[in-house]
């Protein structure tokens, strides 16, 4: 297994941006405070405060129906929540045009059925202004980062399961996002194709530096990619511990002792 | 060519050779008057080629259809859309539909000879009656259809309405409006002639009326002739290798299109 980080130079930087912005230095890529969510007379989120370093990987993990990808939804901009804020890039957001460097790749691979590969990734910029020329450029990129320039003409149903990951984290990646929120990603993939997808992640993240986010219910996984790793309860849902992964050393194999014991030891607190 | 075309190819011929025969055979035993025979009929086929009205009958009686059918099309697509968009506008109308589907096109062409006596209209109405409830139900179908998770993506990468509309609703209704408009267009097509025999003064149907009160059958089967060969064109030609191409992404599902409600 390849699990090594290359951090070859990239034509695609999606991460510069955030960073370059004048007069925001480090803001948080994302922060958000007293976020709470109700439907009906069940308070799904009660005031969950969280702050993403630029360039950071966070884990959420929780139990089923502690509102994990409700929290993903706020946070992408899709659903509003009844109280609380949401800053991108040191922005205080006032409408859903802020959002459009946050990407979302959501937990079914959701591929339009009628649409090519490529076309299903240019999918990702035909809501912005972007020039047909640079679309189809971009679109070429993205497909080439995730390893599918080779399958660009097929229909989804041709594609195998890791193939259809791949081409919806494209759809993600072509618009150049800060910040990528994603939903389970990969827990429909078989281990070895999943691991294969987590390099991916970790090597397009290193190159591009943008901030990642992302809820699993599979420890491994968690351990694998975080920088942090933050544990979410029920009833109502907040947000319980903060787990610091910075000093376990990438690459992370998950059979190495150290790997192994982190895993271990996140399994027996949830 | 591969085996099971020259198959399929060597059926059809004798099947089209037996026909031929049997209505030979058939037509030598009965006056021409009631069977007339496979000749009389070719006869009947080149003199009308060569009849000075026979380019605008056809091209008057297309003209309605297509007229008919347009407007059936628009208004049905619409409406469809907004059924499916409106779940309160769908159970309201609901019954409407029940009605339109029900009412048989002779109906409707009665009314019409009522209403707008020997005109274009009337045949265009016709058409129109038959043909928009049909393309309705099916946009309608297809609009419920549209999968909410589409949505959201679509609105997730900053979508407006309309692009939402054109590239998600769009392409999952598009299907159903196929087999939608396709059926219609056929039953347009042949209650057309309906229409025109009891409410025009031209076109195809008025030609056959006026064959049948002068006893020429031949006429009649030339006619008959005529129209099934421009609707195995159309449809092999036109509407076959159409569909083929727009759907080319099903490729499995092609035979699970939508079930169409029955008229007429
Ligand atoms: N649109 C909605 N209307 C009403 N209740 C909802 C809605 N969406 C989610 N819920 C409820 O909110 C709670 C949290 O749901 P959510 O999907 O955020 O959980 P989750 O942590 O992602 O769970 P899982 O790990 O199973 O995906 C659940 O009890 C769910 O029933
Ligand atoms: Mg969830």
């Amino acid at each position: 297994m390849n699990l090594a980080v290359s951090y070859r130079s990239s034509p695609y930087n999606p991460g510069h941006a955030v960073l370059g912005m004048p007069g925001i230095g480090m803001a948080p890529a994302l922060a958000v405070s007293g976020i709470a969510k109700h439907f009906g007379q069940q308070t799904i989120l009660g005031g969950i405060d969280l702050e993403v370093r630029p360039g950071e990987i966070v884990a959420l993990i929780g139990p089923s129906g502690c509102g994990k990808s409700t929290l993903l939804n706020i946070l992408s901009g899709l659903l509003p929540p009844d109280a609380g804020h949401i800053s991108i890039g040191g922005a205080r957001t006032t409408g859903f045009d802020d959002w459009r460097r946050v990407a979302y790749m959501f937990q079914e691979d959701r591929l339009l059925p009628w649409r090519t590969v490529r076309d299903n990734v240019s999918f990702g910029l035909e809501g912005s202004a972007v020039p047909r020329g640079e679309r189809r450029r971009r679109t070429a990129d993205a497909l080439r980062l995730v390893g599918l320039d080779g399958v660009a003409t097929a229909w989804p149903h041709e594609l195998s399961g890791g193939m259809r990951s791949r081409a919806a984290l494209a759809r993600s990646l072509v618009v150049q996002p800060a910040v990528l929120l994603m939903d389970e990603p990969f827990s429909r993939l078989d281990p070895q194709t999943r691991s294969q997808m987590h390099d991916e992640v970790l090597r397009i993240q290193a190159d591009s530096g943008m901030t990642v986010i992302f809820v699993t219910h599979d420890m491994e996984e968690a351990v694998v990619l975080a920088d942090r790793i933050i544990r979410l309860a029920p009833h109502p849902g907040r947000i319980v511990e903060a787990l610091e992964m910075e000093d376990l050393p990438r690459p992370r194999i998950p059979t190495e002792p150290e790997v192994a014991e982190r895993i271990r030891q996140l399994r027996v607190r949830t | 060519m591969p085996k099971h075309l020259v198959t399929l190819v060597a059926q059809r011929a004798l099947l089209a050779g037996v026909i031929l025969l049997l209505w030979w055979i058939g037509a030598s035993r009965l006056p021409s008057f009631v069977l007339p025979g496979p000749q009389k009929v070719a006869q009947a086929l080149v003199s009308l080629w060569d009849s000075e009205t026979f380019a605008l009958d056809i091209l008057t009686t297309c003209r309605r259809v297509l007229l008919g059918f347009g407007i059936a099309t628009v208004v049905g697509t619409v409406l469809g859309l907004a059924l499916g968009a409106s779940r309160l506008l769908a159970r309201f109308f609901e019954p409407m539909l029940a009605l339109f589907n029900t009412v048989s096109s002779a109906i409707w062409a009665i009314f019409a000879i009522i209403w707008f006596g020997i005109s274009d209209t009337t045949t265009v109405f016709v058409v129109f009656m038959t043909a928009m409830p049909l393309i309705l139900t099916n946009v309608w179908q297809g609009a419920q259809t549209v999968e909410a998770q589409y949505v959201d993506l679509a609105r997730s990468f900053h979508m407006s309405p309309p692009q939402i509309l054109l590239k998600i609703y769009g392409p999952t209704i598009l299907p159903y409006f196929f087999s939608g408009a396709r059926l219609a267009f056929g039953f347009g097509w042949r209650v057309s002639l309906v229409a025109e025999t009891i409410g025009a003064s031209n076109g195809i149907g008025y030609r056959l009326r006026q064959a049948a009160d002068l006893v020429q059958t031949d006429q009649v089967f030339a006619w008959t002739v005529l129209l099934v060969g421009l609707m195995l064109v159309l449809e092999g030609g036109v509407l076959k290798p159409l569909e083929r191409r727009l759907f080319r992404w099903k490729a499995f599902s092609l035979s699970s299109r939508p079930a169409s409600l029955q008229t007429n």
